[in-house]
């Protein structure tokens, strides 16, 4: 009986929730225009159908090594041939079903640029741009007759930023390792990346420090429930309010809705705060593709974060017009990647990088190779493959709200090709930049006899690393390596955020002995301005900046120590043993160009107490002041005597004397009673 | 408090009082004695325990290792290449094996040591991990014995490359190609946290490979794991050491015995470890180093495996390498650094271990011993109820910092002029102290026997200091030092008590349970250029205090009056 009452339950539960789905898709996409409806439903009949063809395509394609892939490539060089211009045909509408009767785009444009790095690894960027409607400002949104209409641009974070009066937003998730030496410089020259972990910065307009503080607070605390992150935990004691880095390039263009306010530049990061799907899933929900078409379709969890290197980040900014006083947010979100495409191609095909079987190994045949012997070549220089074979998924169609199709760019070098892969076949431009058609499934596909010829890496103007030092658990050093690669000398602004349990010595800090430096350079002749806010136990890091210019071809390590404080017991996080992260440091170079970087975090190890300790502790100290108050109340209480006295009178209280004693009372206690008795009997 | 009190009358009724502390020598033998039966107990069943995974994350052996197949031709196709390494300079070797390295993507740096010879390292960054900690694996070019480590640096070069392919790894891993295993590895690992430019992060764990020779076949593995001034790694370490070692069929030796000598069931095999264990970590960095004590200091944890033999039927040098692999997977699980299980522990065999509750009584009856010793000079004499501010007090424990002065002067002496002679010449004047009392000058009764006390004192002090840090260096310095409290004071010395005061000199019994022509050197280089302790043990923790016993046993007749008459009476 019960049983089929559960049953009937989930029945019915299972129906309520389809039916509220339902609901909610069509409210999801009714805010936007009814085709959009349409256009989903169409794409999953096309991806369906198509997903024979998709299994065609890879077996007949270019991406086996079996012998038919020849014939193939053959044919798709005659298609170049032919059509040398981009075939496509924009905005052409297979499905005659879905009627559009105007054009309406809106703000919003995706592009994704891919560039091959040496070593074969290849940088993936995505860039997204979206812009509100116009609004007036210092209008407070709380307003009910206000009517507002996000279109493409996130409801979410309109009232947010009303709310905090959040000017420019930046907001970076980051993670790997970026190899400068060999990829050069960082995508959109390290300004859109941060430190391994979250970092976030904000312009506010406020009227004090500290009501910037209180609505710094209200933004990260909204901002963390809306990308999953532990942003809620960013509070005094990691926040800073930056005096030379993170400015935008020019003040001007940032606007002051209240006269009688200020603005504010406020940065937090948390250090190796753990970038993951439930980031990434947020932030695609942001577009207005959401991952269902265009090139959003690539961004899955599982190919993003499986990459070497990757970054995402959304920067928001406040423009208003003058002439109509009207502002507009813009916002552009980024998610950069680099991928090692040899093990990313091996791992699709088989997840466990097992030993190759001998007749895989490339082995060097002017060394001694045999049944036995196998001295390895180096990493191949040929290669073919897809971008499907790389996000293990193809491009649906393109973004259909903007004016401009979703568009592919790739910067190759002349050893490479690059097609475009529609419909089967195969399609090369000029520029190696692709328009993504609507409702078709798309690959990008690359080949080259010689992957390690790439586009010139840009060199960067700096490189720097940092490196805790010395030995215990009382003191420490942090140890900076500045290496100037350039015949120019480089000025950079240092900023560095440091918590408040590392109390450094800013006395300390000087230029280390280098042999290769030039001898008479001293730390006063380089440094340009500093500014240093020590920290303050629980309430604020220390936050150190310094403007300094290393000369050229140089090589020069700044040091300083520190001491490590004990913190209290409850301030230890569970895995007190594992260290506690240190944020990177930002190093903005300003000349002779500007870039952007970050050192890697670092692992600073506190005296950590056996955290049993206090129980032991209670134990003991229960047990001193016990013994204390025994001796203590004895002697307030117990008569002092001389020990004979004593004697005497122990001898009385001894057992053998209460019996005695009670013996002798029971006795007198009988001859009372016979006394008594007796001198009844005598009256 | 009643009882107790009655105890304390019924004593001194009874008269035990004098009665004990005219035992009190005896007693104090027989605590000497006791911490030495106490060492022999700790083998017996009951007294030692199975040891066990105590961080549930390290799971060792849980994951396949894949170090197998077709990598082993790999590893012959550098081994080929390394088997000519012996021929050329270490510069040239460095700078082949980088060139290798970075073909898969490690970043290597050179670490110039003109002193100790030059070593390599390469970091291979993790890909998804926060480059925050690091996993070593270090390769010396020439192992403890001197021999080319074929094996193990082709081991090296194929292992990165074989990791350089796994996206599982959390940490960076670092690895590192020293010219020994012992000085030119510790300067890299001083560098390493003071001055190198390219770092990794946090060094959680270090493996040291040691497989000499080009020989494809091994019969057993040894593990070593003491480190320097009695530190030790963490034991789940040397459990997942062991656990995965035993896991791919490879049997397991420790402190150089072979694996057949070690039963598990008898209690003279397991003896026998235990004291071959104190004996390693008394006298670490006087012996050649394995390599793993050379990270001893920075809180991380290391050992050793070597390779030893040439024909062991299935255990090839891919199951060597297997070893080091799954030890990596396993301590890639690890969120915080090794601190669940014993830092302090000593092995009674591969999977048996002593923790510091049971064996750190036999040091502390021994340093009983010497203050019983120290209260057996005080009271068991006419001159007990001497007052503190007498002169003779005073003048005992000037001449207790005097001693304590010289002692330091000599070993400073040393550390500038480490001459074997001139050591002799010390020792030899040393050991004329007490032929020259009453000859040169005098010490009288009551100065000899609180110059005694403050000897055994000082001495009980140090061994009670020492052994929290260092047990095994302690309990075998109090041990040797002993037969410092037979020597007593008497007015001419007799034979019996000179050889007593001469066997217990720090540096005549140090040479006699470590003979070696070059022991003085070999003490001070370990404290130069490792970091030991041990010379300045000896110096300010054991000379000062034989120096006094020295000086006070033979002492002239009393010149006290006082004295004389309770004597005489």
């Amino acid at each position: 009986m019960r049983l089929i009452g559960m049953v009937q339950l989930i029945g019915i539960a299972s129906w309520i929730g389809l039916f509220s789905r339902v609901i909610r898709a069509v409210e999801a996409e009714g805010t936007s225009l009814g085709f959009e409806i349409d256009q989903d439903i169409d794409l999953q009949g096309d991806c369906n159908e198509s997903l024979g063809n998709y299994k065609h395509n890879c077996k007949s394609g270019f991406l086996s090594n079996e012998g038919g892939s020849e014939t193939e490539i053959e044919v798709t060089e005659t298609v170049i041939e032919d059509a040398p211009q981009p075939t496509i045909n924009l905005r052409t509408r297979e499905d005659d079903s879905i009627a559009v009767k105007d054009q309406i785009w809106y703000p919003y444009s995706e592009h994704l640029s891919i560039k091959p790095l040496p070593k074969n690894y290849l940088l993936a960027s995505f860039d997204f741009d979206t812009q509100s409607n116009e609004f007036v400002p210092g209008k407070p949104s709380t307003d009910f007759d206000d009517y507002s209409h996000y279109t493409v641009f996130p409801k979410a974070f309109k009232p947010i930023l009303d709310q905090t009066s959040t000017r420019q937003l930046h907001l970076r998730f980051t993670r790997g390792f970026w190899d400068a030496e060999s990829w050069g410089r960082l995508p959109h020259d390290g300004f859109k990346s941060g430190g391994s972990g979250v970092e976030i910065w904000a312009i506010l307009e406020a009227d004090s420090k500290d009501s910037a503080f209180r609505q710094w607070k209200t933004l990260v605390n909204s901002l963390s429930g809306l990308f999953c992150a532990s942003m809620n935990f960013i509070d005094g004691s990691k926040t800073t309010f930056p005096v030379e880095s993170f400015h935008p390039v020019d003040d001007t263009t940032l606007p002051l809705f209240d006269q009688n306010k200020q603005l504010y530049l406020v940065r937090a990061a948390l250090a190796n705060e753990p970038i993951c799907t439930e980031n990434l899933t947020p932030l695609v929900k942001l577009f207005p593709t959401k991952g269902k078409s265009g090139i959003t379709t690539l961004l899955d969890g599982h190919k993003v974060f499986d990459s070497s290197w990757h970054s995402l980040s959304v920067d928001i900014s406040t423009d208003c017009d003058d002439q109509t006083e009207r502002c507009s947010h813009s916002l552009q979100a980024l998610v950069d990647m680099v991928i090692n495409v040899p093990n990313t191609l091996a791992r699709s095909e088989n997840p466990i990088p097992k030993p190759l079987p001998g007749d895989k190994l490339r082995c060097d045949l002017d060394k001694p190779h045999d049944a036995f012997h196998c001295f390895q070549l180096p990493y191949e220089t040929e290669g073919s493959y897809g971008l499907s074979q790389l996000f293990g998924k193809y491009i649906q169609g393109s973004s259909l709200m903007s004016q401009e199709p979703s568009q592919v760019c790739v910067d190759i070098a002349d050893s490479w090709n690059t097609f475009i892969q529609v419909n089967g076949s195969l399609f090369a431009t000029t520029d190696n930049c692709f328009e993504l058609k609507d409702f078709q499934q798309q690959d990008i596909y690359f080949e080259s006899n010689n992957t390690n010829e790439v586009v010139d890496v840009e060199p960067v103007p700096v490189y720097v690393s940092r490196s805790l030092t010395g030995y215990g658990q009382d003191r420490g050093g942090l140890r900076t390596v500045f290496v100037n690669p350039q015949d120019e000398p480089v000025t950079l602004i240092y900023f560095e955020s440091l918590p408040w349990f590392m109390r450094i010595y800013l006395s300390t800090m000087h230029l280390e002995d280098n042999p290769q430096s030039p001898v008479n350079i001293s730390l006063d002749d380089i440094l340009q301005s500093t500014y240093y806010m020590p920290a303050a136990d629980r309430v604020r890091p220390t936050h150190l900046e310094y403007k300094i210019t290393i000369p050229a071809n140089t090589t020069l390590a700044v040091s300083y120590q520190f001491d490590k404080s004990l913190l209290q017991y409850a301030e230890y996080p569970p895995d007190a043993n594992h260290g506690f992260e240190i944020e990177s440091a930002v190093i903005t170079v300003i000349e002779p160009t500007t870039y952007q970087l970050r050192t890697a975090t670092l692992l600073l190890l506190l005296s950590t107490p056996d955290f049993s300790m206090p129980y032991n502790v209670i134990i003991l100290t229960s047990t001193v002041m016990g013994l204390i108050f025994g001796t203590l109340f004895n002697l307030l209480v117990k008569k002092m005597l001389p020990v004979e006295e004593a004697d005497k009178i122990q001898e009385g209280n001894g057992l053998r004397n209460k019996i005695q004693l009670f013996k002798s009372r029971i006795m007198a206690k009988f001859n009372l009673k016979r006394r008594e008795v007796k001198t009844d009997l005598k009256e | 408090m009643a009882l107790i009190e009655q105890l304390q009358r019924r004593v001194v009724e009874m008269g035990l009082v004098p009665k004990i502390i005219a035992l009190l020598p005896l007693v104090s033998m027989i605590c000497a004695m006791i911490s030495s039966l106490w060492l022999a107990t700790l083998p017996i069943e009951g007294q030692f325990r199975r040891t066990y995974i105590s961080e549930n994350a390290l799971m060792p052996s849980q994951a396949y290792s894949y170090f197998r197949e077709s990598e082993w031709n790999i590893l012959r196709g550098y081994r080929s290449q390394i088997e000519h390494f012996g021929e050329i300079s270490n510069n040239e070797r460095n700078e082949q094996m980088a060139e290798w390295l970075q073909e898969f993507g490690a970043k290597t740096s050179i670490y110039n040591n003109e002193e100790y010879g030059d070593s390599l390292y390469g970091i291979l960054h993790a890909e998804r991990g926060d480059g925050t900690e690091a996993i070593l694996l270090a390769v010396p070019w020439y192992n403890a014995e001197g021999d080319l480590n074929v094996g193990g640096a082709s081991l090296g070069i194929s292992l990165s490359r074989f990791f350089s392919r796994w996206p599982v790894w959390s940490k960076n891993i670092i690895i590192v190609f020293s010219e020994n295993p012992n000085v030119a590895l510790r300067s890299w690992v001083q560098a390493y946290h003071t001055s190198l430019d390219l770092t990794g992060g946090s060094i959680e764990a270090a493996i040291v490979l040691d497989y000499p020779g080009t020989n494809d076949y091994f019969d057993y593995a040894e593990i070593s794991y003491g480190g320097l001034n009695g530190e030790l790694p963490n034991l789940d370490l040397v459990n997942i050491a062991v656990s995965i070692t035993e896991h791919e069929g490879v049997h397991v030796s420790l402190h150089g015995m072979t694996p057949e000598s070690i039963n598990d069931e008898s209690y003279w095999s397991r003896l026998k470890i235990l004291l071959c264990g104190i004996y390693r970590d008394a006298f670490a960095g006087l012996e050649p180093l394995q390599g793993n004590e050379a990270f001893s200091g920075w809180r991380i944890q290391s050992v050793t495996i070597k390779a030893h033999g040439k024909e062991g039927g299935n255990n090839d040098i891919t199951t060597f390498g297997r070893i080091p692999e799954a030890m990596f997977r396993s301590i890639n699980n690890l969120l915080e650094k090794f601190h669940q299980s014993y830092f302090f522990y000593m092995l009674v065999a591969p999977r048996y271990f002593v923790s510091i509750s049971s064996y750190l009584p036999a040091t502390v009856v021994l340093t009983a011993g010497f203050a019983l010793a120290s209260l057996n000079s005080l009271l068991a004499n006419q001159y007990s109820n001497l007052s503190f501010y007498s002169h003779y007090n005073l003048k005992a424990l000037l001449f207790w910092l005097v001693s304590i002065l010289v002692s330091f002067v000599f070993s400073q002496l040393f550390l500038y002029v480490p001459s074997t002679i001139l050591l002799v010449a010390f020792i030899v004047v040393m050991l004329l102290l007490p032929l020259a009392a009453g000859r040169l000058w005098t010490i009288t009764e009551p100065l000899s026997h609180r110059l005694q006390m403050y000897a055994f004192l000082y001495m009980s002090l140090v061994v009670t200091s020492l052994m929290m840090v260092n047990f095994t260096l302690a309990f075998v310095v109090g041990i040797l030092a002993f037969p410092m409290t037979a020597v007593g004071t008497q007015r001419s010395l007799t034979f019996k008590k000179y050889a007593l005061l001469i066997i217990s000199n720090p540096l005549v019994s140090f040479f006699i349970v470590k003979p070696h022509p070059q022991l003085l050197q070999k003490l001070i280089s370990a404290w130069q250029d490792l970091g030991c302790w041990t010379w300045f043990v000896l110096c300010l923790g054991w000379l000062p205090s034989w120096t006094l016993i020295a000086l006070s046993a033979c002492s002239s007749t009393n010149l006290d009056p006082v004295a004389t008459s309770k004597k005489e009476q």
